[in-house]
């Protein structure tokens, strides 16, 4: 090499004694010039672990099969809900009729909320069918137009099941006691608009 | 030894360094006009082109592309003359790269507004400007490696290696991900369709940010941080090892972007691992930028260009530790669709490219012009705006995005969604949207700061465009490797081997992924109900694609149950064969809407509600931050290439009937009336032909295929057996069964119907005329998948009431009911 007996104080002006005592002298690039010094250890040791880290993931989901793949952890997921909150589901399986003042403004609320934009803030309709008079798609008993509500129908409306049964149990009092205005009974299933 | 006389061409640098600042605040303006739109949806005024969605395209490209890419120009064009010591290879190629670079920006300006967009992120410039780009970017490579080769030093520098990786692997990645069939001059389809797009796309635009936002950069600063500092690099074997680790290692990282998706899970891994991998390796530029500067600390405190460089590779450390954290799988279902993505990529972009290159600048246009930088003072001030605009741009979105994904994933105690209704999470984070464009507006000031600074800088000294210098020739020595001589110092010294190394090294990761993924079938297992679009939703799909919808809404739930709960069926492989491009978007600033098109489920919307929403979206849903469509009922649908898009699809083997181009404009003319005729039912006067007809048409298909097929049944799993099953029906007498399927008609037929069959929306059913098929089993068929809008029953009722419905369909023809409608299609025969 090169110019290896010169003094590096000699050769590079910005040479500083307290860090440059390793300088490749014949590293020399538009004035720019290059140490030897090693890669930190600890940076090459952050290194050497994610590899095995690498390694040992792989093995761990693929290789070995312990780790549940993203369907699998899916799976896991709904069915400790469905354990979770299997009580839940019990409670609301009896689906009645609420007539207390609180439920009623609760249910008006929600339906400002959820409903309103498509049946209209007094329920007369718009997008959706107009739930005040006596025509009834899908039945007009608690449970038709819970399950309604909940479910959806394939005629477009919205499935409301993110909501809490509790919630759409308040709804469904509400449309059929406050805003629906039609004399008929409300257990008749068979009305049918058109 | 002799000396060589020879100019350095300083005049390209100038261009280039113009260029960069014009292009840097034309492009962070707009940035700020997209981040102001999110916050108050008034501000696209109103215009198509100003909407959110046509530019923030705009905005990444431009600080892409325009800044950056000018600024990396810039750099290269200035060291590596001096690093070689030679002039640029050919003056020509110089100018090529110039103008050409910035036609490409100029039309890439005019058509993003315009809608002109392949909506593959980093890569929606339709494909004359692809062309132009693979041709201006050769230019460059060529210019770089003729200059290689007549170079007059012995060895390459590390920032030519970089330069040299950005070069070889942005070639390959625009190519790859660019191979696309035109249908018309403005508009054609990716050959790869859904989830193989996907894999390219990211491995494409995980790549532009690795060797267009880094790898250049990472040559920038290895060539400005020590000349500005002025000492000497830390560690010569670090850039050994890091240059080799990042490049080979970056190409794996692409799927992190697709992570928890309807991907494989190999791929997915590979995308977890190889981004964890990547830390070290990223670190390793951190490292040795900042261990240059020792013994240079003291300047920092004085030198605003230090000042950026050191904020700048911090920057570029923080968002390389970042990205791998992103990149686990835990993290990411949190971080994924969020703002998070938005805030990493700004800290990268203000901090890493922007401070970079604003030291660059303060650095090199005193040394073009012969000059000293006209005021420290305000190249001081510029600093401290800027980190602290950075600070104030995402700071606020991190939190944006923690609340919101902690709102789209807390559940009640009994279970439920705590935030059912999406708007909520989003009225939630509007502050944040607001503080995020004061962020912005520090920044861009800054920027604009910078402008008089330079200019007067400029104007204080002269520069010589050609300046002279001597160099002596490089010394021929032994092609072999000497005695002594490191592989790699070796391997410094030929060029043409370094650069063949280079791209055995970048090649093998995305050959590893993309191969197989197009392949290897089992990767993408297919769903029969799954089918092409229908010409109007394919124009429809066309229009999501023009108005960016993809920059807003995602159409890829992911299998969590705060997804499926909230969305639907999570998004399955085969859901996507048919799609070209795939439009699973990066960002939920609105609701996924994969499953738009399920009838009863939770996203499904009715088209009327549709039309009151595009027309006016915040007077509809108080609170809404979704702009309003005013020009899609006004503009006709133009559907003049319609023959050739469904030629082209055919071509990339969409399952279209042979000759079907012929027959598509009047299946999309009775689709669009029948749509319309739907909302005229409502109240909605609206013609057949214009827009909002299609786009109502394509969201009313997401998601209907599969809502169809996969109803109760386990996940992922090939249903294709299952649907070619036959079944036998013949018609029952059965009084029982008639009264029985007479119930489920009032319910779900008679609204379309009519009450006694006589036809509404759907076609007369008591004459003896029929459209869909000619013996019993077809009407079975008909009520059980659908056919054309008439919606598909199997996923509501079991076979036992198909066959009840059926029946009693069946014994209504003829009846010839009152104010029946005409008949339609052909004589039925009982």
């Amino acid at each position: 090499m090169e110019n290896t007996n010169k003094d590096p104080k000699e050769v590079f002006e910005g040479y500083n004694e307290k860090y440059d005592e390793k300088l490749m002298i014949d590293h020399d690039y538009d004035g720019i010039r290059e140490l030897d010094n090693p890669p930190p250890p600890w940076l090459m040791w952050l290194f050497y672990f994610t590899v095995f880290w690498a390694l040992g993931y792989a093995a761990y989901f693929h290789f070995f099969h312990v780790g549940p793949l993203q369907a699998e952890e899916y799976e896991i997921e709904m069915k400790e809900a469905a354990e979770k909150y299997k009580t839940n589901d019990a409670e609301t399986k009896s689906i009645v009729l609420l007539t207390d003042e609180a439920s009623l403004n609760a249910g008006a609320a929600t339906y400002a909320k959820s409903c309103a934009d498509c049946h209209g803030p007094e329920g007369k309709g718009g997008i959706g069918v107009n739930l005040t008079d006596d025509k009834w798609l899908y039945g007009n008993s608690v449970k038709n137009v819970f399950e309604t509500i909940k479910n959806g129908t394939s005629k477009g409306m919205t499935s409301f099941a993110s909501l809490p049964d509790d919630q759409l149990m308040q709804v469904t009092s509400f449309v059929l006691q406050k805003l629906n205005t039609a004399e008929t009974e409300t257990d008749t299933t068979d009305n049918t608009e058109n | 030894m002799t000396q060589e006389k020879f100019y350095y061409d300083n005049k390209i640098v100038k261009l280039f360094a113009y260029a960069t600042i014009f292009w840097g605040i034309v492009g962070m303006l707009v940035g700020l006009w997209a981040a102001a739109e999110l916050a108050f949806p008034s501000w696209n005024l109103g215009l198509s082109w100003l909407t959110f969605g046509r530019i923030r395209p705009l905005h990444t490209n431009a600080i892409i592309f325009a800044f950056t890419g000018n600024a990396i120009f810039t750099g290269a064009y200035y060291s590596v003359q001096r690093l070689l010591k030679a002039r640029m290879f050919s003056d020509f190629l110089s100018k090529i790269n110039f103008w050409g670079w910035q036609f490409i920006i100029v039309l890439a300006a005019i058509t993003l507004p315009l809608g002109i967009t392949m909506s593959k992120e980093y890569a929606e410039l339709e494909w004359p400007i692809d062309i132009l780009i693979a041709i201006v970017w050769v230019a460059f490579g060529w210019n770089l490696i003729g200059t290689l080769i007549k170079r007059r030093v012995q060895h390459i520098y590390v920032a030519i290696w970089f330069f040299l990786a950005s070069f070889v692997a942005v070639a390959v990645l625009h190519i790859g991900n660019s191979i696309e069939i035109p249908v018309n001059f403005f508009k054609s389809y990716p050959v790869y369709a859904g989830v193989q797009d996907a894999v390219v796309q990211w491995w494409y635009g995980h790549n532009a940010v690795a060797f267009f936002l880094t790898t250049p950069f990472l040559g920038l600063m290895y060539y400005f941080l020590p000349k500005a500092a002025n000492r000497p690099i830390y560690s010569y074997r670090l850039s050994i090892v890091h240059f080799w680790s990042l490049i080979f290692i970056y190409m794996w990282a692409g799927p992190h972007h697709l992570l928890y998706q309807a991907l494989p899970d190999w791929a997915q891994t590979l995308g977890v691992v190889f981004s964890v991998m990547l830390i070290a390796p990223s670190w390793g530029g951190m490292i040795n930028g900042l261990l240059t500067l020792r013994g240079a600390w003291d300047r920092v405190r004085d030198s605003a260009i230090l000042k950026f460089f050191v904020v700048g590779v911090t920057a570029y450390g923080m968002s390389t530790f970042e990205g791998p954290m992103l990149s686990i799988k835990t993290v990411n279902s949190l971080s994924h669709f969020t703002d998070w993505t938005i805030a990493h990529v700004h800290i990268g972009g203000m901090g890493w490219n922007g401070f970079i290159t604003f030291g660059m600048l303060y650095w090199l246009v005193p040394k073009l012009f012969n000059t000293k930088l006209h005021s420290e003072k305000s190249a001081n001030t510029h600093f401290w705006i800027a980190t602290l605009g950075m600070l104030a741009y995402s700071v606020p979105l991190y939190w944006a995005a923690f609340t919101q994904t902690l709102m789209w994933k807390e559940f009640t105690d009994a279970g439920y969604l705590a935030y059912p209704e999406f708007l909520d999470t989003v009225t939630q984070i509007i502050p944040m949207y607001v503080t995020r464009v004061i962020g912005g507006t520090l920044y861009l000031t800054g920027a604009v700061m910078m402008l008089p600074n330079l200019i007067k800088t400029i104007k204080s000294g002269h520069i010589i465009e050609n300046e002279e210098v001597f160099a002596a020739p490089r010394e021929k020595i032994a092609k072999k490797r000497l005695t002594g001589e490191t592989p790699h110092r070796w391997v410094e010294r030929k060029a043409v081997h370094f650069t063949v190394w280079v791209l055995i090294a970048i090649i093998i990761g995305g050959l590893v992924e993309i191969i197989p993924m197009i392949t290897v079938k089992s990767n993408i297992p297919t769903i029969a109900a799954v089918k092409p679009y229908t010409p109007l939703e394919l124009e429809g799909r066309d229009l999501y694609i023009k108005e960016g919808c993809y920059t807003c809404h995602s159409q890829s739930i992911r299998p969590f149950r705060s997804e499926t709960e909230r969305y639907g069926e999570y998004s399955k492989q085969g859901e996507f064969v048919y799609d070209h491009p795939f439009q699973w978007g990066s960002k939920r600033t609105g609701p996924d809407l994969a499953r738009s098109g399920y009838r009863g489920g939770k996203m499904f919307r009715p088209a009327v509600w549709h039309y009151e929403h595009f027309k006016d979206p915040q007077g509809f849903i108080k609170g809404s931050i979704m702009p309003a469509y005013p020009w899609l009922f006004e503009n006709d649908l133009n559907y003049g290439s319609l023959k050739r898009k469904i030629e082209v699809m055919q071509m990339l083997g969409v399952p279209y009937p042979e000759g079907y181009a012929d027959q598509a404009g009047a299946d999309l003319e009775k689709q669009a009336k029948e749509i319309a005729g739907e909302l005229k039912k409502a109240g909605k006067d609206i013609a057949w032909n214009k827009e909002l007809i299609a786009m109502i048409a394509y969201l009313h298909k997401l998601g209907k295929d599969i809502s169809l097929a996969t109803e109760d049944k386990t996940a992922g799993t090939n249903t294709g057996d299952e649907e070619k099953e036959t079944v036998e029906f013949s018609p029952s007498s059965n009084p029982d069964d008639l009264e029985a399927g007479k119930e489920i008609y009032k319910s779900s037929c008679a609204a379309c119907h009519g009450a006694n069959g006589e036809g509404n929306i759907g076609p007369n059913l008591g004459d003896n005329f029929t459209l869909h098929g000619e013996n019993a089993n077809d009407i079975f068929k008909v009520i059980s998948d659908g056919a054309g809008i008439m919606t598909g029953y199997k996923s509501q009722f079991d076979a036992v009431k198909l066959g009840q419905i059926s029946s009693y369909a069946f014994s209504l023809l003829g009846t010839n009911p009152e104010n029946g409608k005409d008949p339609e299609g052909k004589e039925f025969k009982k």
